[in-house]
């Protein structure tokens, strides 16, 4: 499972589990994760999880701008098509600033082996 | 056209052992030679064992069969010898690990050229490569059998997502590890002046493809090559094996 987690000064004041297929990030509160804020687009950001087409069991997340104002950032970059997510990957909505943790990620063997 | 061909594996800057094997065949004439380079993997000792058994099955399998083609066999020929090299590789791998405890996950890549006046007959399984270097370009003639690479073709990431992929080091296929090793195969003409390459995964993930050319030409010799390409491996702290075998031709 991985979470959205909402920093502030890098303190967390908030955590949002990725737990649908898609979670909708925006000012109008029809979002899954709403967030008052000026900076903030009606429609902002979407996040889906999808099943790894190549590697049974793992999910990947994949970040998409809906076309806000101020933009969708992954590590202070300015996204324009869709982008894979990373465990400790920090996204900004506007002014806002989260971090993508995946704790299968994490749990992933770094070294070598093949699919059977 | 006359060859030189040299060829080094180094354990890197980090890993206590070395599962990468590297083997070369010149013939006397210098005009045909045969390059092998296989990364193995699986466990603590399973790796070593695993790239060990396929170099020694291709030699066996096609080592001799290649040395008494013609100069002007058909490819067809020619991927008929390379395909028994990797089916008695895979063969042998399977039979081991079926026999021996501990020994049960392990696979190598395989990665081999046959270079026969200007041709060069290119087969792989897994994400060992082969590049044919001119001028100053390095060009790879493999596709990686790797779960990173379907993605890279589908467009579900970019090249510079390829270092933060958790799972970039997941081979979708391996000799040992399938029902039938069928290589992927290629044949390339080669220039005066070109080399070709093959390489572990060490190579590529510590030294910046754009660099190698550089380096190639700026030696005298592909021994030295192959010494100053693990150099630059090392220097940037090669955290995996890395293996080299180069073949230049004059």
């Amino acid at each position: 499972m991985a979470s959205f987690s909402q920093l502030v000064d890098n303190v967390v004041v908030n955590t949002f589990e990725l737990s649908q297929p898609e979670t909708r990030i925006g000012r109008r509160p029809d979002n899954d994760i709403q967030i008052d804020e000026i900076s903030v687009s009606g429609q902002h950001a979407l996040i889906e999880a999808i099943p790894n087409a190549y590697l049974d069991g793992t999910v990947d997340y994949y970040i998409t701008d809906s076309n806000s104002t101020n933009g969708t950032f992954v590590n202070e970059l300015r996204i324009s098509g869709r982008q894979r997510l990373n465990s400790n990957d920090v996204v900004r909505i506007g002014w806002n600033e989260f971090r993508f943790i995946d704790e299968e990620e994490q749990a992933l063997e770094k070294t070598a082996y093949i699919l059977d | 056209m006359g060859y030189q061909v040299a060829g080094q594996s180094h354990t890197g800057a980090v890993r206590k052992s070395n599962q990468d094997v590297v083997e070369w065949q010149l013939s006397e004439a210098a005009d045909r030679a045969l390059l092998v380079v296989a990364d193995g993997m699986g466990g603590h000792q399973g790796g070593e064992v695993a790239s060990r058994l396929a170099v020694d099955a291709v030699l066996d399998a096609a080592g001799e069969a290649l040395t008494c083609m013609p100069p002007d066999a058909p490819d067809h020929e020619i991927r008929k010898i390379l395909d028994r090299g990797f089916a008695l590789a895979n063969d042998r791998i399977k039979a081991r690990r079926a026999e021996e405890p501990g020994l049960e996950k392990m696979g190598t890549t395989l990665v081999l050229a046959w270079v026969s006046g200007s041709r060069a007959h290119i087969a792989h399984i897994g994400d060992s490569r082969c590049y044919r270097l001119r001028k100053q370009q390095a060009v790879c003639l493999t596709r990686d059998d790797t779960v990173v690479q379907n993605m890279l073709e589908d467009g579900s990431i970019t090249l510079a997502d390829v270092p933060h992929v958790p799972f970039r080091n997941v081979l979708t296929r391996a000799v040992g590890s399938v029902e039938e090793a069928a290589p992927s195969h290629r044949t390339e003409i080669l220039e005066p002046g070109d080399a070709l390459l093959l390489c572990s995964d060490g190579l590529t993930d510590s030294v910046p493809e754009d660099r190698w050319p550089g380096i190639v030409h700026g030696h005298d010799g592909p021994a030295s090559a192959v010494q100053a390409l693990i150099e630059a491996g090392l220097a940037n702290g090669a955290g995996d094996n890395v293996s080299v075998v180069l073949l230049t031709l004059e």
